[in-house]
């Protein structure tokens, strides 16, 4: 508990709060020369104004999402790091599978408070900054020249050989599958520790986490029905923070029984 | 003649610039991400383990390196060079600013590629990263009163369970289209995690053999669905 008021001091604040704001400048420096040159170019300013409102209002919902997600990562990283981590590069899901990676790594076993030492913390955020950092280095490195190739005229068109198989539209599939895999090997942890978690069959392990994971997914499947019987989009935003929220809820409850 | 000749020019220093400035601002938010967890590790006495981070980055990292990949190749086509600068630097892509800068585009019209979707986009998601800032810092604001409510014991098993909590919401929405892949990846995980108990204490490096036998089903499936479509 010490340690996480160090990781809510003013210190960590400002570092943290500094780089937001740095951040924001950017943003605003790119948006005032977009809409200069908007004008120039002769678009439509009452267009560009549109844009700007329309942009702004459709954040909102999502951002309060992604507040939640700040909320619940509060508990075990302060405050001022998942603040900055959200309001800038990640995403909750991101963020929380790095976190407990670099967690399990460093040997605190999982994302949790009670195990998190300042090396560990550090360690962690570490990770996290660097584990998605590859677009920002692409876009450094190559990102002109991709550019620039996009806005050349194409000189012909890649066709398929009767009899080979087309990969072009594997790339969703792969993504999809890798996610799979992933979300498989912490899913398949939690029911196989209950088994297995102190000792090949043992039958002592703690089907918390089980549980927490199998009520998030029950909420998940709620938020997704309504969405396609009412056509409701914007729960799209609340959808994966909301359902963790309801489980996190749901684990002080089970704390209690199990 | 001479007027769509200056806006060319107009747009061509406007482009030239722009990656300039990302550029320069990309590698300067860089360099303050990698630089914070260092500049916070001299505040509270302690600096990174590098072998750890080398080790989970091994893990969860190189699905995200994969995924980092594939998001430039794809975003920077739909957000032209300026949103897709800042759509790197303010993150959230897939759930909020790519939904964003479409709509945007949608709203007034315009079309990929074209001088009016480089500035649509680019104020689209300059406008939407301001206001998750500014909803966020509001927020983080608000909640400092309810900071010793939130570390009080009671709460401590719904922060020790973000993680299952996170994972079940994505086994949902990953698994329902992915039924027979998420069925038979999941049993050989269980399996294996029972039969090799040791192998629980480093679950994230175990992604790399359930992303690739995720992945092998799912090139099978997809053969043989494009080999049913060919005939």
């Amino acid at each position: 508990m010490k340690l996480l008021g160090r990781l809510n001091s003013p210190v960590m604040y400002m570092i943290c709060g500094s780089i937001i704001a740095f951040v924001a400048v950017i943003c605003v420096i790119f948006g005032v020369r977009a809409y200069r040159t908007g004008k120039a170019l002769g678009i439509d300013e009452s267009k560009m104004k549109r844009v700007i409102i329309a942009s702004a209002t459709f954040t909102v919902l999502p951002s309060i999402g992604i507040l939640l997600g700040v909320i619940a990562l509060s508990g075990s990283l302060g405050t001022p790091w998942p603040w900055l981590r959200l309001s800038v590069i990640g995403a909750l899901h991101y963020e929380t599978q790095v976190a407990e990676a670099a967690a399990e790594a460093v040997g605190i076993g999982g994302l949790s408070i009670a195990g998190m030492t300042p090396e560990a913390f550090v360690t962690i955020a570490f990770l996290m900054s660097i584990g998605i950092m590859w677009g920002m280095v692409l876009m450094i490195v190559n990102g002109k020249a991709y550019a620039n190739k996009l806005m050349a005229p194409k000189q012909t068109d890649r066709k398929t050989k009767k009899g080979r198989i087309d990969l072009s539209g594997f790339g969703d599939t792969a993504m999809t599958a890798m996610f799979i895999g992933l979300v498989s090997a912490y899913i398949a942890g939690y029911a196989a520790s209950i088994i297995s978690g102190n000792g090949a069959f043992t039958f002592t392990g703690s089907p918390l986490p089980l549980a927490v994971a199998a009520v998030s997914s029950a909420a998940m499947w709620v938020f997704i029905r309504i969405r396609e019987t009412n056509g409701a989009e914007w729960l799209d935003s609340f959808s994966v923070a909301g359902s963790m929220l309801i489980a996190m809820i749901s684990a002080i409850f089970f704390g209690k029984i199990m | 003649m001479n007027n769509e000749r200056k806006q060319n020019e107009v747009y061509t220093q406007y482009l030239e610039n722009t990656h300039r400035l990302g550029r320069i601002f990309t590698a300067a938010v860089l360099i303050l991400l990698i630089g914070a967890p260092f500049l916070m590790g001299a505040y509270l006495g302690a600096m990174p383990n590098l072998s750890a981070a080398v080790k989970a980055f091994l893990g969860v990292g190189i699905v995200y390196l994969i995924s980092c990949i594939v998001e430039y190749l794809i975003y920077l086509p739909m957000l032209g060079a300026g949103g897709s600068y800042l759509g790197f630097i303010t993150g959230n892509l897939i759930n909020m600013k790519i939904p964003c800068a479409i709509n945007a585009r949608d709203i007034v019209g315009v079309k990929s590629g074209t001088p009016e979707n480089e500035i649509v986009s680019t104020l689209s998601i300059a406008a939407s990263s301001l206001v998750t800032i500014l909803i966020l810092a509001v927020g983080v604001v608000l909640m400092i009163p309810l900071q010793p409510f939130l570390q009080s014991e009671a709460l401590q098993p719904a922060f020790e369970n973000v993680v299952p909590a996170l994972f079940g919401a994505m086994a949902c929405k990953y698994y329902r289209t992915n039924k027979k892949v998420a069925l038979i990846v999941l049993t050989f995980m269980i399996l294996l995690y029972i039969l090799v108990p040791s192998l629980l204490g480093s679950v994230s490096m175990m992604i790399i053999p359930s992303g690739a036998l995720a992945i092998i089903l799912s090139y099978l499936s997809f053969r043989k669905k494009e080999a049913r479509t060919d005939a």
